[in-house]
C-alpha cells in the first residue's frame, strides 16, 4: 500500500469506529476492564514480591562453632560458607558482640546489672556467623549442607514464613495470570465481532472496491485500523486510571496503618509504570490488531 | 481484447450456467449480449472479472490467462476493466464527485490528477452541475451516468455493462446507450448485456444471443434473434 493512501485508510479507519459507536464503545470497555485488571495485579503482584524479597534478604541462618576452634579455623568456615551459591553474604559476630547486643535487650536500663558479667562473658564461646540468603527457598539445603560440615556445633534456622510467602504470591501470579487470559480472550471476541460488523455494514462499498481493483491490503487496512485504536484506547485508558489510583491508594495505606510501615514497603509508581506502560499499549495494540486480522480472514475474502 | 474458449460454468453439480463457449472480442468492439433471463449473462461477466472461475474452459482478457491469475494480481486485471450494473450501485453516503473520486482513491492514484480527471469523467456524461448532489437525489438515469463516470475514470480499456438499462424509461435508456458508443468510438472495449430489443436493433453492433448457456447467434450489425 502506497503512503498517500494511509491517510485515506486511517480517516476510513475512525469513521468504522464512529459509524459502529456501540460495538467500539463496547470492544473498548472490555479492553480496558481487562487492562485495568492486568494492571491492578502486575501492581500488586510486583508490590509483593518486593515486600518479599525484601523480608526474604533479612532470612539469616546462624551458625554456631564447636568449642574450642581456632580463629584461622572459624575463618576457613567463613570462607567455606561464602562460597556457597545460596549465600548472598555472612556477618562474623564475636562473643563480645553477642553479649552486648543480647545484655541490652535483656537489661535495658539496668545496665548495671549487666556489669556483674563484664569479665566473665556468660556467652564467651556464642560467637557466629550470620549468614544472609538469596533466596528463602534455598534455607533447608543450606542448612542440611552446614548441619554436615565439622567444626559446626549448631545451626538456628530464621522462621520460615518467608518462604510460604513466595508461595502465596506464585498462586496470586497464578490466579491472576487465568483471570486476564480469560479476559483477553473476551476482548479478542469482541474485537473481532466490531470488525465483522463493520465489514458487514461497508459490504457493499468493500464488494465494489474490490470490483474496481482495490488491493487486499487496502481493502483491509481501515479494519485493521479500527482494531489497533481500539486496542489503543482500551490501553491507554486503564494506564491513566492505574496511575491515579496508584500515588492515592499507597498514600491512603500508609497513613491508615501506619504501623505496618516497617513491612510495607512499595516500589515507586515510575518503576511500576516503566514496565506497565509499553507492556499494556503492547498487548493492547496487538489484540486490536490480532482481532481485526482473525475477523477478516473470515470475511473479506470475497 | 477477449478469449473464450469451450468455457463451462456449473454453480452447483448439473445444469451448467455456461455451456461450452467460445467467443473472441478484438479490441475497440461494441459487443451486445441478449438472451432470456436465465441464459447465462450474467455469469459470463463474473468470469470475466474473475470474481467466479469457470468450471472448465480457457479465458484470457487482455493477454491475461484468468485461470493462472493470482490473488495478488488480480486487482491489476480489475484496474483494467470498468464494471456497470443494473442497480447502479453507487455509495448513498457520499456525493457524486466523491463517488467518482473514490474509484480512483481506492487505486491509490496521485491525488494531484484525481480532480482533473473526475471533471473530465462529470462533463462526458454531462454532470458537471450536480457534481455535489448525494445519489439519492439523482434520477435513475443520471445515477447510472455517475456510475459510468466512476467505471470510466481508471481509463480502463474493457468496459461491462450488465443490462445498464434494466431500471430506465426509454429516454434515459437512449441517453445511457448513445454515451457507451461515444466510450467506444474513444477506443475502449465495450460489452453490454441489455434486454432492450428495441435499441440494439437501432443500434446495428454485433449482438450474441445466448440460451441455456449457450450462444445460439452471434451476429454483425445488428438483429435481435430471440424467441422465447
Ligand atoms: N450464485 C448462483 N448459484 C447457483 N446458481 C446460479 C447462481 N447465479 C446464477 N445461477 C444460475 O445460473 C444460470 C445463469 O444465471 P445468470 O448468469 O444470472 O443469467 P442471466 O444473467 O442471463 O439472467 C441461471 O440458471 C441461474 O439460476
Ligand atoms: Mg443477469
Amino acid at each position: 500500500m502506497k503512503i498517500r493512501s494511509l491517510g485515506y485508510n486511517i480517516k476510513q479507519g475512525f469513521k468504522n469506529i464512529y459509524r459502529n459507536k456501540m460495538f467500539s464503545l463496547a470492544s473498548i470497555a472490555t479492553m480496558t476492564a481487562c487492562l485495568f485488571l492486568f494492571g491492578v495485579f502486575y501492581s500488586i503482584v510486583t508490590n509483593f514480591q518486593y515486600m518479599v524479597k525484601k523480608a526474604e534478604n533479612s532470612v539469616c541462618v546462624t551458625v554456631f562453632f564447636d568449642e574450642g576452634l581456632s580463629d584461622q579455623q572459624k575463618s576457613d568456615i567463613g570462607k567455606n560458607i561464602e562460597s556457597r551459591v545460596e549465600v548472598a553474604s555472612i556477618h562474623y559476630t564475636s562473643a563480645e558482640e553477642a553479649w552486648s547486643t543480647f545484655s541490652k535487650d535483656y537489661f535495658g536500663q539496668y545496665q548495671d546489672l549487666a556489669e556483674g558479667f563484664k569479665d566473665d562473658n556468660p556467652l564467651a564461646s556464642s560467637d557466629s556467623y550470620s549468614v544472609y540468603l538469596n533466596d528463602a527457598s534455598m534455607q533447608p539445603t543450606l542448612v542440611t549442607y552446614l548441619e554436615n560440615m565439622d567444626g559446626i556445633s549448631q545451626v538456628n534456622r530464621s522462621d520460615v514464613m518467608a518462604s510460604s510467602l513466595s508461595n502465596v504470591a506464585i498462586l496470586v501470579g497464578y490466579a491472576s495470570v487465568a483471570i486476564i487470559v480469560i479476559l483477553l480472550a473476551v476482548s479478542i471476541f469482541l474485537i473481532m465481532n466490531t470488525v465483522v460488523i463493520g465489514v458487514t455494514v461497508r459490504k457493499d462499498e468493500i464488494s465494489i472496491m474490490k470490483l474496481i481493483g482495490a488491493t487486499d491490503m487496502f481493502v483491509n487496512a481501515p479494519f485493521v485500523v479500527e482494531g489497533v485504536v481500539i486496542g489503543m484506547i482500551g490501553s491507554i485508558i486503564p494506564l491513566i486510571i492505574i496511575r491515579y489510583m496508584y500515588a492515592n491508594i499507597i498514600n491512603y495505606v500508609l497513613t491508615k496503618f501506619s504501623i505496618l510501615n516497617n513491612i510495607l514497603a512499595f516500589l515507586p509508581a515510575s518503576s511500576i509504570f516503566r514496565v506497565l506502560t509499553p507492556v499494556t499499549l503492547g498487548v493492547g495494540i496487538g489484540i486490536g490488531f490480532l482481532g481485526s486480522i482473525l475477523a477478516l480472514r473470515k470475511h473479506t475474502n470475497v | 481484447m477477449i478469449i473464450l474458449e469451450n468455457v463451462t460454468k456449473e454453480y452447483t453439480s448439473g445444469t451448467p450456467a455456461l455451456n461450452g463457449i467460445d467467443l473472441r472480442i478484438e479490441k475497440g468492439e461494441f459487443v451486445f449480449v441478449v438472451g432470456n433471463s436465465g441464459s447465462g449473462k450474467s455469469t459470463l461477466i463474473k468470469l470475466l472479472l474473475k470474481e467466479l472461475d469457470a468450471t472448465s474452459g480457457k479465458i484470457y482478457v487482455n493477454k491475461k490467462y484468468l485461470n493462472k491469475i493470482t490473488r495478488k494480481r488480480l486487482p491489476s486485471l480489475r484496474r483494467d476493466i470498468g464494471v456497470v450494473f443494473q442497480d447502479f450501485r453507487l455509495l448513498p453516503d457520499r456525493n457524486v464527485y466523491d463517488n467518482i473520486a473514490f474509484a480512483m482513491k481506492v487505486v491509490e492514484a496521485p491525488s494531484r490528477i484525481i480532480r482533473g480527471r473526475v471533471l473530465a469523467m462529470l462533463s462526458m456524461v454531462g454532470l458537471l452541475d450536480k457534481y455535489k448532489s448525494f445519489p439519492n437525489e439523482l434520477s435513475g438515469g443520471e445515477q447510472q451516468r455517475v456510475a459510468i463516470a466512476r467505471a470510466l475514470v481508471n481509463e480502463p480499456s474493457i468496459l461491462l455493462c450488465d443490462e445498464p438499462t434494466g431500471n430506465l424509461d426509454p429516454e434515459n435508456s437512449w441517453e445511457i446507450m448513445k454515451i457507451l458508443d461515444e466510450i467506444n468510438k474513444r477506443g475502449t472495449t465495450v460489452l453490454v448485456v441489455t434486454h432492450n430489443m428495441e435499441i440494439v436493433q437501432a443500434m446495428k453492433k454485433r449482438t450474441i444471443t445466448m440460451n441455456n448457456g449457450k450462444i445460439i447467434s452471434d451476429v454483425e450489425k445488428g438483429g435481435y434473434f430471440y424467441e422465447d
